[in-house]
């Protein structure tokens, strides 16, 4: 005779109860779901109803599944609430350790003359545009006042190594201090490779110096997209690439592009000039309504739905490369995937909430201003200073971080009571973005039905789930992507 | 040509914050004003400029939805907001932040 007791005695008898959930329709055939730490699940569209009713059967199907993502729980039962608990807390884990990235703009001037160009850079020759070592020195002390244990410093531009001297003089003066405050510091240089000289890579290699430049595709592309005197940009970037490789090592070199109206109908030669080039990933990037980019009206040369096409097209063939055994990666998709499948956050700046603004990065403009963002600062170059938090040579650390420009950004954006984004399924995956909806709206929560941000973040998470509901291989592709960042 | 509809809605089955959150998402299409009477909500839909009747229409039975969504999602956050309140202060009470 057996010592337990018959299966119906295991049995629940008493109705479930809901756990705070959002949804939203998917299609028009079924919702997503999701957790208050951003698990997600697929519903068919008649179950919504009952399962908030509590009328979905007990012996439905469904039940242990939304009990194990935490959607419903039995009465009395502890373990859901101290799940969710933990997974929110690492989920925000990072907003403790504060401003990680903090960005030195040591010149405006640029050998590149891009029309889409976000910064609004000067001329090679306009040396009043160049950082001078007391503002260094002063956003330095700024640096190292965060209480966070890594530190990257990223050098930006205009191109940065039209004033390497200023970049040689912050690295060495950082780890100077770092001796005595050990912290895990990192740096940076955004460049084109344009200017890279054998000197400057020397001093990467001594200094664990890492490369993020810029491939907007195909040489025609390329350098139509960025213009310099002799058309040859393509060229020095790969000239650049190969002797950066060479001397830093072979993934110490990464590439952004931009999409302009131009890249629009050639994904897949963007795509294939990366790959020809070593890259093992892209990031597929939207124009920003900055700088020269609305200036020129290049950032109106294109609506979402066209660059939504776009990134279709091009993460389809990404998926089908990936299938067919070369492992390459769609960037932001996977920062994305990152959020949608794992509790862990990747502090990307446009995707977070509260916004990341001032609090995971933050930027010291050649003149001493202190932005929030680097989009804060391409706002101000077109003469909008509103996120312009302080001078690093007349205000304190206290002064800059307490702001009202900045407390009032991160408060007034915060997702989780903005119109519609508070109700919305997909807010855990989404970000606040307050510079860019003060850009386009004028106010910092902006108007999130005509909001292109909202539009083309909805439509990239809509996409990424029904590419994983659809396909079980693409799905393994993806759980791939989210755990590499 | 400017397109309006009008949508009555009982306030014994709708509250009103869930009409003003559907009509608020339909705003890049359409533009609601919102009055009640006799136990009614009366909505009156109008289409934004440059909207043509066949994306109007569509925005109105978007509303529709929409409507009956907002009004699900009151029903379950009433429900749940003890419970959304005591998983975020389990969460933030064990941060490390507050030195004690």
């Amino acid at each position: 005779m057996s010592k337990f007791q018959k299966l119906d005695f295991y049995a629940q008898q008493r109705p479930y109860e809901l756990l705070p959930f959002k949804f939203d329709r998917l299609n028009d055939c079924e919702y997503v779901i999701t957790n208050m730490a951003g698990e997600y699940h697929i519903l068919p569209m008649p179950v919504l109803e009952p399962l908030i009713s509590r009328t979905l059967p007990l012996t439905s199907e469904l039940i242990p599944t939304l009990r194990s993502k935490q959607f419903i729980r039995f009465p009395e039962e502890e373990a859901p609430l101290q799940l969710l608990a933990l997974k929110i807390r690492t989920r925000l884990s990072r907003l403790a350790q504060f401003t990680n990235l903090h960005i030195f703009v040591v010149t405006l001037r640029c050998d590149h003359s891009c029309p889409y160009c976000q910064v609004s850079r000067q001329s090679e020759s306009r040396d009043e545009f160049d950082m001078t070592s007391e503002m260094a020195d002063r956003s330095l002390d700024f640096v190292f006042m965060s209480p966070n244990p890594a530190i990257k410093i990223e050098f930006q531009g205009g191109e940065p190594l039209l004033n390497f001297e200023m970049v040689k003089y912050i690295v060495l003066e950082a780890e100077k201090r770092n001796l005595k405050e050990g912290r895990d510091l990192q740096f940076v240089i955004a460049t084109t490779l344009s200017l890279l000289t054998d000197e400057m890579l020397v001093f990467c290699k001594q200094h664990h110096i890492v490369l993020s430049s810029s491939l907007d595709g195909p040489m025609n592309l390329h350098n139509a997209n960025r213009p310099r005197p002799g058309r040859d940009s393509h060229q020095r970037f790969e000239e650049g690439l190969t002797k950066a490789r060479a001397a830093l090592g072979y993934d110490q070199v990464s590439a952004l592009m931009t999409t302009t109206d131009k890249s629009l109908p050639h994904v897949r030669a963007i795509i294939d000039e990366y790959l020809r080039l070593g890259f093992d990933g892209i990031f597929l990037r939207t124009l920003s309504p900055y700088g020269f980019a609305i200036k020129t009206k290049k950032f109106l040369s294109y609506d979402t739905e066209r660059w939504l096409d776009f990134y279709k097209e091009g993460l389809e063939y990404i998926i089908k490369l990936n299938k067919s055994g070369i492992r390459f990666v769609e960037q932001y998709s996977s920062l994305v995937l990152a959020k949608m499948l794992t509790s862990t956050d990747p502090g990307f700046v446009d995707l977070m909430n509260p916004a990341g603004a001032g609090i995971a990065a933050i930027v010291f403009n050649y003149d001493g201003s202190v932005y929030a963002s680097d989009e804060s600062r391409m706002l101000a170059e077109m003469g909008d200073h509103t996120f312009r938090l302080g001078n690093i040579l007349e205000q304190s650390y206290e002064e800059i971080i307490l702001s009202d420009q900045l407390l009032d950004a991160l408060e007034d954006s915060f997702t989780l009571s903005s119109p519609m984004c508070s109700d919305c399924a997909f807010e855990p995956f989404c970000g606040s973005e307050p510079v860019y909806h003060h850009a386009m709206h004028k106010d910092p929560v902006g108007r999130k039905p005509e909001s292109s941000f909202c539009k083309r973040n909805m439509a990239i998470f809509k996409h990424l789930i029904e590419l994983m509901e659809n396909d079980e291989g693409t799905k393994r592709i993806f759980m791939g992507w989210a755990n590499r960042c | 040509m400017k397109q309006e509809t009008t949508l009555v809605f009982d306030q014994q089955l709708y509250e009103a914050q869930v009409l003003q959150k559907a009509a608020y998402r339909a705003m890049s299409s359409l533009t609601v004003d919102i009055a009640c009477a006799d136990g009614k909500f009366s909505c009156v839909l109008s289409s934004n400029i440059g909207v043509e009747e066949p994306s109007f229409l569509l925005a109105v039975q978007e509303f529709k939805k929409d409507v009956i969504d907002y009004q699900l999602r009151y029903q379950l956050n009433i429900e749940t907001l003890p419970i959304k309140n005591l998983i975020l202060g389990l969460a933030f009470s064990k941060t490390g932040l507050i030195s004690e």
